[in-house]
């Protein structure tokens, strides 16, 4: 890409990709972190979680910042619009997964007492491995700048959506085998969906980048594999 | 998205630019132009100094006209008739087809004269029908409250951005079909700038307008259709919105977003 005349202009916008690049990174880490928190039960672990969100939401604040600045004082056009304007949007999104991956960190204190029931863990690690994958993906995919790479994201998002979809009935399950398992489970069933959510972050993000690259948006219907808003399980 | 207020009817093409070529002597300055003009709407040229927008405005009403040695071919369809032909009478075309340049230019008259004496070119009126025209324009120019109660003293003594729009009120007074805007702002502050583009978004109700603008926002802000030009050529062509937010070609891209080498 040819570089712009103004030199400060071309500074501001790899900035705002370096700001990016840097709430993606906490952002992924927060979210390794708080299914470690979770699995192991880690009080102080939670504590670094909810910690780090905090340098999210200000990365959030500072993009936020300096894209208004950058509107406001360069009227940015065609390419460059579509960068700013995507940065702000993906901002957004970064700072919802920072969000989800607290607020599932914190559940880890409420069941700390709980016996886990293992194979359900383990659906969640999985969960959250692919989720984590798909924000690597996507975040690769914003700062080469490939509209393909974003494009497979989005698609994949169904998987994590799948495994959502046989957790859920695993933990109603587990819930109607012993009324005691209620409580753990439907706090892992709250970490599942917020995993369940990061992906719909991600796939946000991916749409994001694909605009950004092309210049359109993507037209196929995603693959909508959530169905657990009408599962339920019949008293067999 | 959409941000423009959408008609119900299909835009209609006014005038239509087919094939244009243009000479400055052996220079070839435009080169195979093919471009509609829509009634009712403002279209932009863009491009670096040089590229041909202001050639391209000026073969419009037949302006080369008046220099040796400049010649277009190709045709320019306006209401059926190619008015690059040699049997267009060009007084009338540019009638039809007015100009506003980049400087104001009123005649040394008084504001009244400035306005009536097109007027008087072109048709016979009465006394108390010629006064009714000149304020007439002058309020479609946006400028009668500021002028009526000192219409004999000279136009020179108006401001930049009044001059100007009594440039554009003379243009107006003689009804005609097509609005050409040469850098109309370009020696106006942002106050008269805007007043100017004001009128210009009022106009285009019943005119239909070309305007050449170095302002990349100003193109943005007040057209619908921008065209993008360089070195004689036209590259992109298509609605403003669209070439401001994704534009097709690497050219129009590198141009809107200030990357030109």
């Amino acid at each position: 890409m040819t570089e712009h005349t103004v030199k400060s202009y071309e500074e501001e916008l790899a900035l705002l990709d370096k700001k990016i690049a840097q709430m993606g990174g906490l952002a992924e880490q927060l979210l390794g972190k708080s299914l470690e928190a979770l699995e192991r039960r880690d009080p102080k672990l939670a504590e670094e979680v909810v910690t780090a969100d905090r340098s999210i939401d200000n990365l959030e604040r500072e993009i936020e910042e300096q894209v208004i600045s950058m509107v406001a004082r360069r009227q940015p056009m065609a390419d460059d619009l579509r960068h700013i304007m995507g940065a702000l949007r993906i901002t957004t999104d970064l700072e919802r997964i920072g969000d989800l991956a607290k607020n599932m960190a914190k559940r880890s204190l409420a069941i700390a007492d709980e016996s886990h029931p293992k194979p359900l863990m383990s659906g969640i690690r999985h969960m959250v491995e692919l989720a984590l994958h798909q924000l690597k993906e996507v975040l690769d995919a914003y700062a080469e700048r490939d509209a393909d790479k974003a494009l497979a994201v989005w698609r994949n998002d169904a998987q994590i959506d799948a495994m959502y979809n046989s957790l859920f009935r695993e933990l109603l399950t587990y819930m109607m085998e012993d009324p005691r398992n209620i409580g753990i489970s439907t706090h892992l069933l709250f970490g599942a969906k917020n995993i369940e959510r990061v992906g719909d972050h991600t796939t946000n993000i991916a749409e994001t980048v694909h605009f950004l690259v092309r210049g359109f948006n993507i037209t196929d219907d995603r693959p909508k594999d959530d169905q657990t808003s009408s599962t339920l399980i019949s008293g067999t | 998205m959409n941000l423009m207020p959408s008609s119900s009817t299909r835009p209609v093409e006014k005038l239509s630019v087919r094939g244009l070529n243009f000479y400055y002597g052996q220079t070839l300055a435009l080169k195979n132009i093919n471009l509609p003009l829509y009634e009712q709407q403002v279209t932009a040229f863009i491009g670096p100094s040089g590229c041909g927008k202001s050639t391209l405005l000026r073969v419009l009403n037949r302006m080369y006209d008046l220099y040796p040695n400049q010649r277009a071919d190709g045709e320019v369809i306006f209401d059926g008739v190619n008015l690059l032909s040699p049997k267009q009478d060009v007084n009338l075309l540019r009638s039809r087809i007015g100009m506003v340049f980049q400087k104001p230019t009123p005649f040394p008259m008084t504001i009244y004269e400035n306005i009536a004496f097109g007027v008087r070119l072109y048709e016979r009126l009465l006394k108390h029908d010629l006064d009714e025209r000149v304020e007439q324009s002058l309020r479609r120019a946006a400028l009668w409250t500021e002028v009526k109660d000192k219409m004999h003293t000279s136009g020179l003594s108006l401001s930049g951005g009044q001059q100007q729009r009594l440039c554009i009120a003379r243009t107006v007074a003689i009804k005609p079909d097509v609005i050409l805007f040469d850098e109309p702002c370009s020696a106006l502050d942002p106050i008269s700038t805007a007043r100017i583009e004001e009128l210009i978004d009022e106009l285009k109700q019943e005119y239909t307008i070309a305007i050449v603008t170095h302002n990349m926002q100003q193109a943005a802000r007040v057209s619908q259709k921008t065209a993008f030009m360089y070195l004689g050529e036209l590259i992109e062509f298509d609605d403003t919105a669209k070439i401001f937010t994704s534009p097709q070609a690497k050219q129009t891209q590198d141009y809107i977003t200030g990357r030109f080498g």
